[in-house]
C-alpha cells in the first residue's frame, strides 16, 4: 500500500513513530522475545530474528503464558519495547503491559486493536508507520 | 465501564496510590474487552516466578507494597522461580535468588498466603461453585472453571495484583453465563493407557478447539483429580482453554445437553492415532535426557507416594538428575509418611515451592529433558534451547534407573 490511515479502536493512548514489524501469526513476549536484546526468540515465529525495539508492532493475535505482559514490561525497563502495538484482536497482555509502563516508567505506549489481519501483507516490514492510540488511528507511509 | 461512586473514588487517588494504581489496571483491562462492570472476588491468585516477572516484576510489586497496597481477599501465591529452602544445594547463583526473594518479600508484606503452588485448590485456596475468583495460572482456572464449577477468566501478571489488591474484578469471559456453555465436544474413542495419554488428550483438545468451549466426553470411571489436573493443564498450555465440560464431572454438566445448554455442537472423536501424533510433536530427541523432570503442575502428596512406589529398589544411573515438584505442604506431609526418604533413596529429589518450567534449567547446565508433563515439554521446546523427550513415568524410570 502507499501511504493510508487505518482506524481501529484505541485501547491505551499515546502517540509513536517507528518502522513497521509486522507478525501473521499469533505473538507472545513470554518466552518469545528476549528483554535484553529486543530480539524476537520463538521459534514458532514468523519474525525470528526480528528486533523490535523501536519500531511499531503488529500482530493478528497474543497467544500462551499469561506472564507475557510482565515480559514486555522489562523489554520497557531495559528500553528495548516497541513503541507502539497494532493487533487485530484484543490482547490484554499488551494493554496490561502498556498500562504497567505508563505506571511503573512512565513510558507511553499505544495500544490498538481491531485492525484487520488481511491488510497486514499490504504492510512492509520497515515502513514509516505513526499510531495514535487516542484516536485509534495508524497511518502508514512508505 | 461503568463505575459506583466507591470505584471512582479509587480511581481518582482517595484510597491511596496502590488502589488507584490497581484500579488504573482494571479499568483499562474491563474497557478493553467491554465489561460493564467491576464485581466483588471471593479469593485471587498471584504469579510469583522471577524467570517470568524479571526485575520489572520486582519495580511492579515494590511499587504496590511500599505504596501500602494490601489484598483485599484470600490471595494464593503460585510458585518461585527457585526451592525456597535448598537453592543453593540445587547450584542456583546468589544473585538470582535475591531477586527471587524480594518478589517473596514483597508478597509477605501485600499479604499473600505464601503457599508457593500452582495447583493452590489441592492446598489452601477452596472455592465453592459459582464462586468468582480472579486467578492467574492457566491450569488452576482449567480446573476452577472445569471441576470445582465456580468462575475465573485465565489473569494476567500485574492485573493479577491489582484484582487482589481490589477485591474485585471486570466482569467479562467466563464470568459470564452465556461464555461458558460448551461449543464443541471432543469423544474419547480410545482406551486411556498411562499417565502421558491423560495429558496428550489435552493438549490435543488445546490444539483443535480454538476458541472454542470444549466439553469431553467418554473419561473412564476411575479417572482421578490428579489425572484431571494434568489433562486440564496440558489443554491451557497448547490453546486458549480456561473450561473443559468434563461430562458427569463438571457441575451441572452430567449429560452434553447439560453441557452445551442444549445446542447442537461438533463432536471430534479422539483416536489413538491423534495422541500418537501429540506425542511425536512434543517429543524432540532421543538422547539420554541429563534432567527428568516430574510436576508441571505440582505433585500432589498421592503422586509423590506413587512415584516413591515406582522408584522402590531402583538407583538412579550417574549424570542423571532426577527431580519431583511440589508444594512445599505436600513436601512437609510426604517428609512425615516417609515417601520424601523413599524418593530420595534412589537418588531422586524433591524440589519445593518451584517448578520445572519457571526455574533457570539452562543455566543449571541441562541440555536433555524427559518429561510427562505436556505443558514443560510445550514451554521449554518454544525456546528452542533445550531438548525435550516426552515419555511415560514408567517408561522413562526404567530407563534412567537400574
Amino acid at each position: 500500500m502507499s501511504s493510508g490511515t487505518l482506524k481501529g479502536r484505541g485501547l491505551v493512548p499515546g502517540r509513536a513513530e517507528g518502522e513497521a514489524v509486522v507478525s501473521n501469526m499469533a505473538f507472545t513476549f513470554a518466552h518469545g522475545v528476549d528483554p535484553a536484546t529486543g530480539n524476537v526468540t520463538d521459534v514458532r515465529s514468523d519474525v525470528k530474528g526480528s528486533e523490535v525495539k523501536g519500531k511499531v508492532l503488529f500482530y493478528p493475535f497474543g497467544k500462551g503464558s499469561t506472564t507475557a505482559s510482565a515480559w514486555f514490561l522489562e523489554t520497557v525497563r531495559l528500553g528495548n519495547n516497541p513503541v507502539a502495538l497494532v493487533t487485530e484482536g484484543v490482547d490484554l497482555s499488551a494493554v496490561i503491559g502498556s498500562v504497567m509502563a505508563r505506571l511503573v516508567y512512565g513510558k507511553e505506549i499505544p495500544v490498538i486493536s481491531g485492525i484487520q489481519r488481511n491488510i497486514y501483507s499490504a504492510i512492509k516490514s520497515g515502513a514509516r508507520v505513526s499510531v495514535d492510540g487516542g484516536a485509534g488511528e495508524v497511518r502508514v507511509s512508505i | 465501564m461503568h463505575l459506583d461512586p466507591s470505584q471512582e473514588k479509587l480511581l481518582r487517588g482517595e484510597g491511596g496510590e496502590a488502589n488507584q494504581f490497581a484500579m488504573e489496571i482494571v479499568t483499562k483491562v474491563g474497557d478493553a474487552v467491554g465489561a460493564e462492570s467491576l464485581v466483588p472476588i471471593k479469593s485471587a491468585h498471584v504469579l510469583a516466578h522471577y524467570s517470568s516477572l524479571h526485575d520489572a516484576g520486582i519495580d511492579l510489586l515494590e511499587r504496590f507494597a511500599n505504596s501500602g497496597g494490601k489484598f483485599a481477599v484470600p490471595t494464593s501465591v503460585d510458585p518461585a522461580s527457585i526451592d525456597l529452602q535448598n537453592w543453593k544445594s540445587f547450584g542456583i547463583p546468589e544473585e538470582y535468588a535475591r531477586q527471587q526473594f524480594r518478589l517473596c518479600d514483597a508478597y509477605a508484606r501485600l499479604g499473600g498466603l505464601r503457599c508457593w503452588t500452582c495447583v493452590q485448590y489441592q492446598v489452601c485456596n477452596f472455592p465453592k461453585r459459582d464462586e468468582t475468583v480472579a486467578w492467574a495460572e492457566s491450569s488452576a482456572v482449567v480446573f476452577a472453571n472445569s471441576v470445582i464449577g465456580c468462575r475465573s477468566n485465565k489473569i494476567t501478571a500485574g492485573m493479577d495484583v491489582a484484582c487482589a489488591i481490589l477485591g474485585q474484578t471486570p466482569k467479562f469471559g467466563m464470568l459470564n453465563d452465556e461464555n461458558r456453555p460448551a461449543t464443541i465436544a471432543f469423544k474419547v474413542a480410545l482406551e486411556l493407557l498411562s499417565d502421558l495419554d491423560y495429558r496428550s488428550l489435552g493438549f490435543f483438545i488445546g490444539r483443535n478447539a480454538g476458541s472454542r468451549v470444549p466439553a469431553l466426553i467418554g473419561l473412564p470411571q476411575e479417572v482421578t483429580s490428579d489425572d484431571i489436573k494434568h489433562l486440564g493443564a496440558a489443554a491451557a498450555a497448547a490453546g486458549p482453554i480456561t473450561m473443559i465440560h468434563y461430562l458427569g464431572i463438571t457441575p451441572g454438566s452430567g449429560t452434553l445437553g447439560e453441557a452445551t445448554g442444549g445446542t447442537k455442537v461438533e463432536e471430534v472423536e479422539v483416536r489413538r492415532a491423534d495422541l500418537d501424533e501429540v506425542e511425536t510433536d512434543l517429543n524432540q530427541t532421543s538422547e539420554r535426557p541429563d534432567l527428568v523432570a516430574f510436576g508441571v503442575p505440582h505433585l500432589s502428596v498421592n503422586e509423590l507416594g506413587q512415584l516413591a512406589k515406582m522408584l522402590e529398589g531402583r538407583m538412579l544411573r550417574p549424570g542423571v538428575q532426577m527431580y519431583a515438584y511440589t508444594s512445599s505442604q505436600a513436601f512437609d506431609m510426604a517428609g512425615r509418611a516417609g515417601i520424601t526418604s523413599a524418593i530420595e533413596a534412589s537418588g531422586a529429589r524433591l524440589s519445593q515451592s518451584t517448578d520445572a518450567e519457571i526455574s533457570p534449567l539452562k543455566q543449571l547446565g541441562f541440555n536433555v529433558v524427559a518429561t510427562n508433563s505436556a505443558k514443560l515439554a510445550e514451554i521449554v521446546s518454544s525456546e528452542g534451547e533445550i531438548k525435550i523427550r516426552y515419555v511415560p513415568m514408567k517408561d522413562i524410570i526404567e530407563e534412567v534407573t537400574n
